[in-house]
């Protein structure tokens, strides 16, 4: 989902150079065989990639994961920075020749890899072509698992499972959009999109999702498992696989995020009733799904108007980022760059939560966010309309229109229409509570004011500023998450900052005062003076200011 | 009536069935007999939005009316938005749609006595919602117990949209409120709730000899 910017190349200026489609049969299938043809014979694959495939395949059929993962998430992330930087890897059928005996299995992996390639890396996006191939191969992988009778004999690792379901909706994400990209289109494009309505749809991809989820009981597994008892108990033949259970549960975070992107929150949340992530637990292994899934849940809930779990959820997850970024920093450089886009955008979001429902926070988030967004909430905070659309357009996911546009009618915007809802709806919100922080700045000097006093620094009549008053308090009071499993539930709070009442003519305030923290501060000043005294032993020793350094951001990790 | 299809209905709404068109006609049958009956099924509501998300052609401007009426009636929940990012823009500029949008502004903002003058004069746009009214009035008794510790009772009347005398003290002992001196209404002991907070820190034992542990 952090993808998103990243990899949207410009379909509209590269598609002219495309293919010219006149001059085949008009069936995109038959077309496609046409082109794999033509392309396979002219490329050589290098040795080095022959043996890397070699090998990559035979992990698979040993099933010896940890192979696997090793030659999923470095040998193929090593040999794409050498040889395809900007390149696709060779066509499937190139490939064909090498491997060692007939299996379309390894073939349909090594597609799906193909084009996420394509999608990621070479500049001009995937073509029409690729995009309708793409989507094949999806279903051929999904009816090699779901349509099988028994459970089928594979095993892949967790971050490569996750992988596959988001890349499933980030290219049904990319399509949603290029389709409803009109302007530069051709004729013969228009005509194949028209008639080939049935790929990328919206329901074959929630029908996928779904078979997983209910493929692999993992709604029962996760009630059973949060309660106490074994998953195993109910998960049922397939479920018991880690293969099923991975996919169903990464489908539930899929559907989170489907559902999210069509702006429909409530079910966003309803999927992941059954999962508790206030916790940990044994499915939250891979960090990119964690990121996603409260990068969603924290957007949903700002979008509720409940602001207090919104910035619960941000916050949690912007701790974890900021205690475990080196880790990926050093070991996963090609995840960090993604988690450093998501990371920012939280705290874009978490900003907007924050001026909207000012309350404490983690100390640590906090300082981050005053480094990353102090002007922006200055701004909002003021009542600027614009800071708070364009804190929102950066910081929003991808949103999309599930059915095609009307291809005759040409809407050069229309792409564009889904984002505008979500955008109107956000800044109708704002537009009802943009006097809040102005109450809220002169409650803050008092701790009793007359309401007449108050009518007149708003410049208001007393029955007006009562309005207002109201107001202050109807927004102010959240739906907040207490127990349970289900992020829908909750009961009404407020925790803000500042709160009041009125008793006859006049309002009582109450402000929460923070005392000053010296803990803080002491246990930062004991870590310096302890690398003071170690300093002095690197210096002595060899003067290696790297182990310093390093030294230095896992205590403030620890401490963070 | 709605309360006998509601297990039914949820039914209909599992898993992928959901989506499936051909439900439509009872979904939109049963927001209206919620209208006519004064129930509440948000779950039905959101599914019926969906359904003309992903079929614009099924879409219809007078159900699509009720619901964001009937969502109104849970304020404060925040279902009108849930609604909201369901409909398209071109759509939710329709006149009747807008007039919807209005009220809930002006509930939303709790221009109370706007409100009222303003379905007064619009009397065709609630009129067919049963207990939309006392709704509301729930709504923006919840408001005035949660700012107000007093308010006077002539002001009270008029927020709840001019009721006679019998009425407001009726809605005053439902919510337990009681009626003081020179017309002034006693609603909620505040000062106990909201109070001036300090936070100081707390440092315990267990976090320091995890540091001094480390430094030595």
């Amino acid at each position: 989902m952090w993808s998103d910017d990243v990899y949207e190349p410009d379909f509209d200026q590269s598609y002219g150079t495309g293919y010219d489609y006149e001059s085949h049969t008009g069936d995109p299938q038959q077309d496609l065989e046409y082109e794999r043809q033509y392309h396979s014979s002219s490329f050589i694959v290098p040795e080095v990639i022959k043996n890397f495939l070699l090998k990559f395949q035979g992990h698979i059929l040993d099933q010896n994961l940890y192979e696997i993962q090793d030659a999923y998430e470095n040998g193929f992330t090593q040999l794409t920075e050498s040889f395809f930087k900007t390149s696709p890897w060779p066509e499937a059928d190139s490939i064909a020749p090498i491997i060692a005996k007939e299996d379309p299995i390894f073939m349909i992996l090594y597609r799906e890899l193909h084009f996420r390639h394509i999608y990621a890396r070479v500049p001009s996006g995937p073509s029409l072509d690729q995009r309708f191939e793409s989507y094949y191969n999806y279903c051929n992988l999904f009816n090699y698992i779901l349509s099988s009778e028994g459970p089928v004999p594979l095993e892949l690792p967790n971050q490569w499972l996750w992988d596959i379901i988001d890349e499933f909706i980030y290219q049904f994400q990319s399509f949603s959009i290029y389709r409803c990209k009109l302007g530069k289109k051709s004729e013969s494009e228009l005509e194949i999109l028209k008639q080939n309505p049935k790929i990328w749809n919206v329901h074959s991809v929630l029908n996928v999702l779904h078979s997983l989820v209910e493929k692999s009981n993992i709604n029962k597994q996760l009630e059973v498992y949060t309660s106490g008892g074994d998953p195993d108990s109910v998960a049922g033949e397939f479920g018991q696989q880690s293969l099923y259970k991975m996919l169903g549960y990464f489908s539930l975070v899929g559907l989170l995020r489907l559902h999210s992107l069509l702006g429909d929150y409530y079910q966003a949340l309803k999927v992941l009733e059954n999962i508790d992530f206030n916790k940990q637990n044994l499915y939250s292994r891979v960090p990119a799904c964690q990121i996603t899934t409260f990068y969603y849940v924290g957007f949903a809930y700002m979008m509720m108007r409940r602001y207090q779990d919104a910035i619960r959820t941000f916050s949690n997850i912007l701790l974890y980022i900021q205690r475990t970024k080196n880790m990926f920093l050093s070991n996963k450089p090609q995840i960090y760059d993604q988690i450093s886009k998501v990371n920012d955008k939280m705290y874009t979001l978490l900003s907007i939560c924050l001026t909207l429902h000012p309350m404490r926070i983690d100390e640590s988030v906090h300082s981050q966010l005053r480094e990353k967004c102090a002007d922006k909430m200055l701004r909002m905070q003021k009542g600027d309309i614009n800071e708070f659309e364009q804190s929102f357009s950066f910081a929003c996911p991808k949103f999309l229109s599930p059915v095609p546009p009307n291809y005759e009618s040409l809407g050069a915007n229309y792409h564009k229409e889904p984002f505008n809802l979500q955008l109107r709806v956000f800044l109708d919100e704002v537009g009802q509570q943009i006097l809040v922080p102005t109450i809220r700045s002169y409650l803050k000097l008092y701790t009793t004011l007359p309401v007449y006093k108050l009518a007149a620094f708003m410049d208001v009549n007393e029955d007006v500023l009562k309005t207002q008053l109201m107001c202050f308090k109807h927004k102010m009071k959240n739906v907040v998450w207490t127990k349970g499993t289900s992020g829908l539930d909750g009961e009404f709070q407020s925790a803000s900052e500042v709160d009041f009442y009125i008793d006859k003519d006049m309002i009582h305030v109450a402000d929460t005062k923070v005392a000053r923290r010296y803990g803080d501060f002491y246990i930062r000043q004991i870590h310096k003076f302890d690398e003071v005294s170690q300093l002095g032993f690197f210096w002595a020793s060899n003067g290696r200011f790297n182990g310093l350094r390093n030294r230095t951001n896992s205590v403030s990790n620890k401490r963070g | 009536m709605a309360e006998a299809m509601r297990a039914s209905v949820a039914q209909l709404l599992k898993g992928i069935d959901r989506y499936n068109p051909e439900n439509l006609a009872t979904l939109e049958r049963y927001v209206e007999m919620q209208v006519k009956e004064n129930t509440y099924d948000l779950e039905a509501s959101l599914a019926v939005l969906k359904l003309y998300q992903f079929n614009p052609s099924y879409f219809q401007t007078q159900i699509t009316s009720l619901i964001l009426l009937k969502a109104l009636t849970n304020l404060p929940h925040t279902d009108f938005i849930l609604c909201k990012c369901l409909i398209d823009t071109a759509k939710l500029e329709e006149e009747q749609l807008k007039g919807v949008i209005k009220i809930a502004d002006m509930l939303e903002m709790c221009q109370f006595k706007d409100f009222w003058d303003y379905v007064r004069e619009e009397e065709d746009l609630i009129s067919g919602v049963l207990g939309f009214e006392d709704s509301i009035r729930k709504f923006i008794c919840h408001v005035v117990s949660a700012t107000f510790q007093t308010v006077e009772k002539s002001y009270l009347q008029e927020v709840l949209g001019g009721i006679n005398d019998l009425q407001i003290n009726q809605w005053i002992s439902k919510y337990g409120w009681s009626v003081q001196a020179n017309g002034v209404v006693f609603v909620n002991a505040q000062d106990d709730n909201i109070k001036t907070k300090n936070i100081r820190e707390k440092i315990t034992f267990d976090s320091v000899a995890a540091i001094m542990a480390t430094s030595r």
